[in-house]
């Protein structure tokens, strides 16, 4: 009788236990539930620049991680090169263990595959993360890099100082890429409520790339994917979203939107043939929530 | 009659000149304690780069751990370095006095009232302001604006300023240690 109260007890014990253990946390992770195969809006032509975008992604959650792995399967039908990091690559603490949690796990088999990150500093960076190897900002916080027929600068939109104000207008005078692509954190133009358009940062950079005919401006810092209506010619991406979601952000009464997303996590890709951009918006769990073609004005 | 016209004429001159000459002085101790404020970061930056030959290397491609080994060891030999350092030793009151009248003349209105808004979005809880110590590494970092970076004094690159609430700090960019702050700097 007792041996049987104590073997009770522990089979109690055993299924208790077992019912309140925690569950893994890829289980979790509802990109295994609900996730969509991937569906290419883009058309891979020969030659074509091919790059992927994703900002605020330093959460280091499992969600993270789903974006990470939903680029990968993305990758398999359209093989790009390399990733733009709109910032805010590191939240909380920037020790290594932080470096391996918010980056190098959740885009593992990206560094594994040689694509490089081409980072910019966001509000929660450390300025010394310039000199991070897998960031390639070459110990700069606002740099130039080409690909084809296309220019790409990383700003650091948290100290616009006059001297970068310089660089940019030299950089860009002598620029003959037929495309300019200007990536940094604080957004221009935004509809979320949250922060929304920093319009100080707006009224020093902005003529700078009407001067120069920047074509396209990739930003973050709103947790909230958003493509706004084209201002003065230029076209303005926010995409805030690649590790932090601030769901049900976006200003239903803004006028500057023409699509947006603020349900899920999200990255881009992004296709440059010729004088066509194609652009695509994928959700964590694979569904296209925006996608388009830009033309370039001939100059 | 032309005495009189000559004694306004006097007047009149001697409160032009007056009046110059207040501006002048006004402009040439704030032009000092510009001077001076320049003067002192270029000896902290000095320093630092003394300091810094002897800390660990750090180059353009470095793992996390070596990075995360310079910025402890700038911190913690500059702290050394700079031992006894107090608050208003950079933002002396002179200097202190110029920035606060600057942001106050050149940012009013509107423009107040949006710069004001960008800094106090900043979470900067868990920030304790203490001179020699690093700014908390899990806390925002509020964005300078270009308009505002503009009006102020111009630092090397090696130091940056940053706001925390309405108290303007000067940190290092690299160790991310605060080099001094002054409060009551945003209007």
């Amino acid at each position: 009788m007792r041996r049987l109260h104590i073997h009770n007890f522990l089979l109690a014990f055993v299924v208790s236990v077992t019912l309140f253990l925690p569950v893994p946390a890829q289980k979790l992770s509802s990109n295994n539930a609900h996730s969509s195969p991937p569906k290419l809006t883009l058309p891979v032509k020969d030659g074509s620049v091919r790059f992927a975008v994703i900002g605020d992604t330093g959460s280091g959650t499992t969600k993270q991680k789903d974006v990470g792995d939903m680029m990968v399967k993305y990758r398999a039908l359209f093989p790009f090169e390399f990733v733009l990091m709109m910032g805010d690559n590191l939240y909380g603490g920037e020790d290594p263990k932080d470096f391996e949690k918010k980056f190098s796990e959740p885009y593992k088999p990206l560094l594994d595959n040689k694509v490089k990150f081409y980072a910019t500093l966001g509000n929660h960076d450390l300025p010394i993360q310039v000199n991070y190897e897998n960031f390639n900002m070459n110990g700069k916080e606002y740099y130039r890099f080409k690909k084809g027929n296309v220019a790409f600068y990383s700003l650091n939109s948290n100290y616009m100082d006059k001297k970068q104000v310089k660089w940019l207008e030299d950089e860009l005078a002598k620029d003959t890429s037929e495309w300019k692509i200007c990536f940094f954190h604080h957004p221009p133009y935004s509809s979320a409520k949250k922060h929304g358009s920093d319009d100080q940062l707006r009224e020093v950079v902005e003529p700078i790339f009407l001067k120069y005919g920047v074509n396209v401006v990739l930003t973050g810092h709103d947790h909230v994917y958003e493509r706004i209506k084209p201002q003065k010619g230029i076209y303005y991406f926010v995409s805030g979203a690649g590790g932090k979601l601030r769901s049900g952000d976006i200003s239903e009464t803004s006028q500057l939107t023409e699509k947006s997303y603020d349900r899920d996590l999200h990255f881009m890709l992004f296709e440059v043939a010729g004088n066509q951009m194609y652009f695509q918006a994928i959700s964590r769990t694979g569904e296209t929530i925006d996608s388009g073609m830009i033309a370039r004005k001939r100059s | 009659m032309q005495g009189q016209a000559l004694r306004y004429f006097l007047c009149i001159s001697v409160f032009v000149a007056v009046a110059n000459a207040g501006f002048a002085q006004q402009s040439q101790n704030d032009k000092a304690a510009i001077q001076m404020f320049e003067k002192q970061v270029s000896e902290y930056v000095d320093l630092r780069n003394k300091v810094r030959a002897n800390a660990p290397k750090l180059s353009k491609d470095s793992t996390p751990e070596q990075i995360h080994a310079y910025r402890t060891a700038l911190e913690e030999s500059m702290r050394n370095a700079r031992a006894g350092a107090k608050r208003g030793e950079l933002f002396r009151p002179e200097t202190a006095d110029y920035i606060r009248r600057t942001l106050k003349t050149e940012f009013q209105g509107k423009d107040r009232r949006e710069l004001r808004e960008q800094v106090f979005e900043t979470e900067t809880q868990g920030v304790v302001l203490r001179v020699n110590y690093p700014y908390a590494e899990s806390a925002e970092l509020s964005e300078m604006p270009a308009t505002l970076l503009a009006k102020l004094p111009q630092l090397p690159k090696e130091v940056r300023y940053r706001f925390v609430g309405r108290n303007m700090l000067l940190v290092d960019r690299e160790s991310n240690v605060i080099i001094d702050y002054m409060p009551d700097a945003l209007p």
